[in-house]
């Protein structure tokens, strides 16, 4: 512009032609000078069907649209430790996942007392007894979880009705639209992989010393009734000699989820001018909590179940231990202990062990596998208990 | 109101225990993407996926527009959850030439213990059968479930067996897989064929998500299981190549 008011200048004053001549091509070089070079219209790349590579036609010829990839983010590197459950849920889980037995979920068992159970569910193991008194008790054990997880399939067959080809593009689309980048976005969930673990040291240390009180500890068995020596999974002071060592606890509660037996009534005890004096301990308070409770006449029978193995494909075999004791200050008689085994154990044959003398009996159940029944044949004094063992294939 | 309000209720109440809604015949990707807008430790997770085919049939999976080297079964993948990929499977015994092109999109993921992730992988067949009716023209789709253990049927079976069933056709396999358990990954295999004369159909193939080719997993003792080597996350991606000097160039 400047340029042109340059020549208009040199035509009415017509001073120096040659002067003007030389602003005139400055002028010129200056109009010409460096614009943006224009996009093309039709990005370069070969053309396919005379249409761009990055064209796109529509639908497929067999009408079903197929969706372009997932916005997954950047992909995280394969872990071998991938534990991962949802905040504030302890494990197991997901439940569908493992194969769980033992526990009393449900409606509680009861005797009948013609010994009829009732409330007896899948999964569910219980051992019932009589006291001194004559009343009939039933006793939990603790509930054993195995990832066991087994696969289905549904498949459906659909014949085609009509079939559409499309012999040439119905229309282009130049996607310059932005794509879905925006939601790639961050794994979030990543970070959740690397949460605390929940549960480690929830459970209240020292509970479980002396309540064998008063000199009553039970002594080793013999396994005299056993076909072998103990299992290596059963290498558990609690399984051994029925006494609940503090060291022992992350290996249980590892292969048992710990129930209710354990944590309630197991709790320290104290002997207070010849009464029974039981703490407690709670985190919420700094002082102790002493509850006296006369414990006379209060007969308790402790059952505890482990695993051979935390994890079974279909097809293997998981081996399993009750160890049972008598915690009350009284022999108990009549010990029955039945396992309801859940639909994917399938009991194997002649595996029923006892250290006890006790008749073994099964019987189907509604799960389509099979109640096992030990019943004791002799009473069982304080402090003493029992072993059994049974083998089960995963189905 | 409550009139309305007791309707409400009752029609909560009359739901089916189902995970998930899903509706009916959806496109490929659709369910998987879904899933990863429910949160969680989804994205970014390779499933070990175990493939069986019929003894001699060999397995190639698309990559980049193209099918890799066929590979003999079973064979253990790490499959990302939600894109769809590609598959290619020939070498069939008494369909000598032929060759079927079936997908899988994996859906959901286990949540093994600490180390056990390869000894669980998801098992999917491709069939005989399947491939049979595939080869005839018919549209196959297969819902590869977690049975639910209160829900197990009592059967006994291997590790290398699967029970399945034939649902109607016109049935929603997702929704009925959904009645016995968590559906994890879906399996699509018809008789379309990729047209070579027209030249690399990316949405036949796929859009090249990553995936993992893991070496046959053998069982060892708990003392003797050690970390796995992590092969990469994008073990099909190219590797840089180390320079003399020691530095990396793409």
């Amino acid at each position: 512009m400047k340029g042109k008011l340059q020549i208009a200048n040199c035509k009415l004053r017509i001073v120096n032609w040659r002067g003007c001549a030389v602003v005139a091509l400055a002028t010129l070089l200056l109009a010409s000078c460096r614009s943006k070079p224009i996009a093309p219209a039709v990005p370069a790349g070969p053309m396919i069907g005379g249409l761009p590579a990055t064209a796109t036609t529509g639908a497929p010829p067999t009408g079903q649209e197929m969706l372009p990839p997932a916005p997954v983010g950047p992909p995280l590197p394969f872990q071998a430790h991938g534990e991962w459950s949802p905040p504030a849920i302890a494990r197991p889980w997901p439940p569908e996942e493992y194969l769980c037995d033992g526990g009393d979920k449900g409606s509680p068992v009861a005797v009948s007392p013609n010994w009829e159970l009732y409330g007896l569910g899948l999964e569910d193991t219980v051992a019932h007894y009589d006291s001194h008194d004559g009343r009939t008790l039933v006793a939990p054990s603790n509930r054993v979880c195995i990832y066991a997880p087994r696969f289905g399939a549904v498949r459906v067959v659909n014949g085609v009705v009509e079939n559409e080809m499309v012999a040439q593009a119905g229309g282009v689309d130049l996607p310059q639209r932005l794509q879905k980048a925006g939601r790639v976005a961050v794994p979030i969930s990543s970070l959740q992989r690397y949460q605390a673990r929940g549960g480690v040291g929830t459970k209240i240390a020292s509970a479980y010393r002396g309540r064998q009180g008063r000199g009553a500890l039970s002594s080793a068995l013999v396994a005299s009734g056993f076909q072998d020596a103990f299992l290596p999974f059963e290498d558990l002071s609690a399984i051994r000699n029925g006494i609940m060592d503090q060291r022992e606890k992350a290996r249980l509660s590892e292969s048992t989820q710990a129930a209710i037996v354990w944590s309630k009534d197991l709790a320290v005890q104290a002997v207070l001018n010849g009464r029974v004096a039981i703490g407690l301990t709670q985190n919420e308070r700094t002082e102790e909590v002493f509850t006296v409770k006369d414990l006379r006449n209060s007969p308790k029978l402790r059952v505890v179940k482990v695993a051979s193995t935390q994890s079974a494909k279909p097809g293997e075999f998981v081996d399993f231990t009750l160890r049972f004791d008598n915690l009350g200050d009284q022999p108990l008689g009549n010990i029955v202990l039945v396992d309801n085994l859940t639909t994917r154990l399938e009991y194997v044959p002649q595996s029923a062990q006892s250290s006890l003398k006790a008749v073994f009996t099964v019987e189907p159940n509604e799960g389509e596998s099979l109640v096992l029944r030990w019943e004791i044949d002799q009473a069982v004094q304080p402090g003493e208990g029992g072993i059994v063992r049974f083998r089960c294939r995963v189905r | 109101m409550l009139v309305v309000l007791a309707t409400a209720v009752a029609a909560t109440g009359q739901q089916p225990p189902m995970h998930y809604r899903h509706a009916g015949q959806v496109p490929p990707g659709a369910i998987g993407s879904v899933q990863l807008q429910r949160g969680g430790p989804l994205p970014g997770y390779f499933q070990p996926v175990e493939i069986r085919a019929p003894e001699g049939a060999k397995v190639s999976i698309a990559s980049r527009g193209q099918f890799g080297v066929a590979r003999a079964t079973p064979l253990e993948i790490g499959l990302l959850i939600a894109p769809v990929y590609r598959f290619k499977v020939s070498n069939i015994a008494g369909h000598e030439g032929q060759e079927v092109f079936p997908t899988i999109e994996v859906i959901d993921r286990l949540y093994p213990p600490r180390g056990q992730e390869r000894r669980f992988p998801v098992p999917i067949e491709f069939n005989a059968d399947d491939i049979e009716l595939a080869l005839d023209g018919k549209f196959v789709t297969r819902v590869v479930y977690l049975e639910d253990p209160r829900m197990a049927l009592p059967v006994a079976e291997g590790w290398q067996d699967q029970h399945w069933f034939d649902a109607g056709p016109g049935v929603n396999a997702v929704q009925e897989a959904d009645r016995w358990g968590r559906p994890l990954a879906i399996v699509r295999m018809g008789g379309r064929v990729p047209d070579e004369e027209r030249g690399p159909d990316v949405y036949f193939v796929g859009g090249g998500a990553p995936f993992t080719v893991f070496r046959p997993y053998i069982e060892r003792l708990p003392h003797e299981r050690q970390e796995e080597e992590a092969p990469g996350p994008m073990a099909n991606a190219p590797r840089p190549r180390i320079m003399p000097g020691g530095r990396a160039r793409r």
